[in-house]
């Protein structure tokens, strides 16, 4: 059962340094980094050979550099495993407690 | 982001997304340059003649045969938001029917690359320089330009003509030549 926020929510919590997110959000922020400074490097160096198709084959490989350390499920991202809660035996409190829990999911969806 | 897929997602959306911002960049760099370089014409024969143009209803009309000199360094034109140069000689003058008339002689597709000096000799036009009609003879003034239009990697098509040209006046009668 993942629960699932969007984005700004999670922007939010991490600029009050309330939470600290584990799992998607390091990747997020690594491939972001890794993309926006090899569009930098090609543009700079696209503009000073005066070769746009530079500027494309260093985003590329920064592409490809971003998908070989973000796609896979490397270890680095599951230092921080979310405590799920134990099970709860099955009583007529937890059913009624359920439904109420499915709605709120659909909302924030 | 808890599945390869929508990292994979997210990943490609934020890539597409910065080469678009990148290919804005490439264009505003190069948008406002002037793209006009001195292009110097000579023109070494008229001839005119006077055929049947099978093209138009009308009974005769004037053909006429220009040999011309070309020589041009357009190398400041290309950058790296440039794919190729299409150049063009037409030659504008004025009739009794019309005001303006532009016909274009020849042309040639100069990619990124190749080499930008022009300098070509004794060239014959491509294509054929019909009037509609007899306004070629005994004409004072028809002007060569030489025009380019910019096709770049991203941005707008500029036409721009260069600056330079040649105006020669046509002989008067059919079928002679001459020499300048």
């Amino acid at each position: 059962m993942i629960e699932y926020f969007p984005l700004s929510f999670y922007s939010l919590c991490l600029s009050s340094k309330m939470i600290n997110f584990a799992n998607g959000l390091l990747a997020e922020q690594i491939f972001q980094g890794i993309i926006l400074a090899s569009a930098v490097i090609g543009f700079a160096y696209g503009l000073i050979i005066e070769q746009f198709g530079w500027t494309v084959y260093i985003v590329l490989g920064g592409f490809a550099v971003s998908c070989l350390l973000t796609l896979p499920p490397w270890p680095m991202y599951r230092q921080n495993p979310l405590s799920w809660q134990p099970a709860l035996p099955e009583t007529t409190g937890e059913t009624l407690q359920k439904p109420q829990e499915n709605l709120k999911k659909k909302k924030h969806k | 982001m808890n599945t390869v897929l929508s990292r994979a997602n997210s990943l490609f959306a934020f890539s597409l997304s910065v080469m678009a911002a990148l290919t804005f960049g490439c264009f505003i760099t190069t948008a406002f340059k002037d793209r006009r370089v001195p292009v110097d014409i000579h023109v070494s024969r008229v001839m005119l003649k006077n055929v049947d143009d099978f093209t138009g209803p009308r009974e005769r009309s004037d053909l006429g045969f220009i040999t011309f000199d070309l020589s041009a360094d357009i190398k400041p034109i290309f950058d790296w938001d440039v794919k190729q140069l299409f150049l063009y000689l037409s030659a504008e003058y004025a009739t009794k029917s019309n005001a303006l008339n532009q016909v274009v002689l020849w042309d040639k597709i100069v990619l990124r690359g190749e080499s930008t000096k022009l300098n070509l000799r004794d060239m014959k036009s491509k294509y054929f320089f019909f009037d509609g009609g007899n306004g070629l003879r005994a004409n004072k003034n028809i002007t060569l330009t030489l025009s380019w239009n910019v096709v770049p990697n991203a941005g707008i098509l500029p036409l721009v003509m260069g600056s330079g040209h040649m105006s020669v006046p046509f002989p008067e009668s059919y079928e002679t030549t001459k020499s300048y």
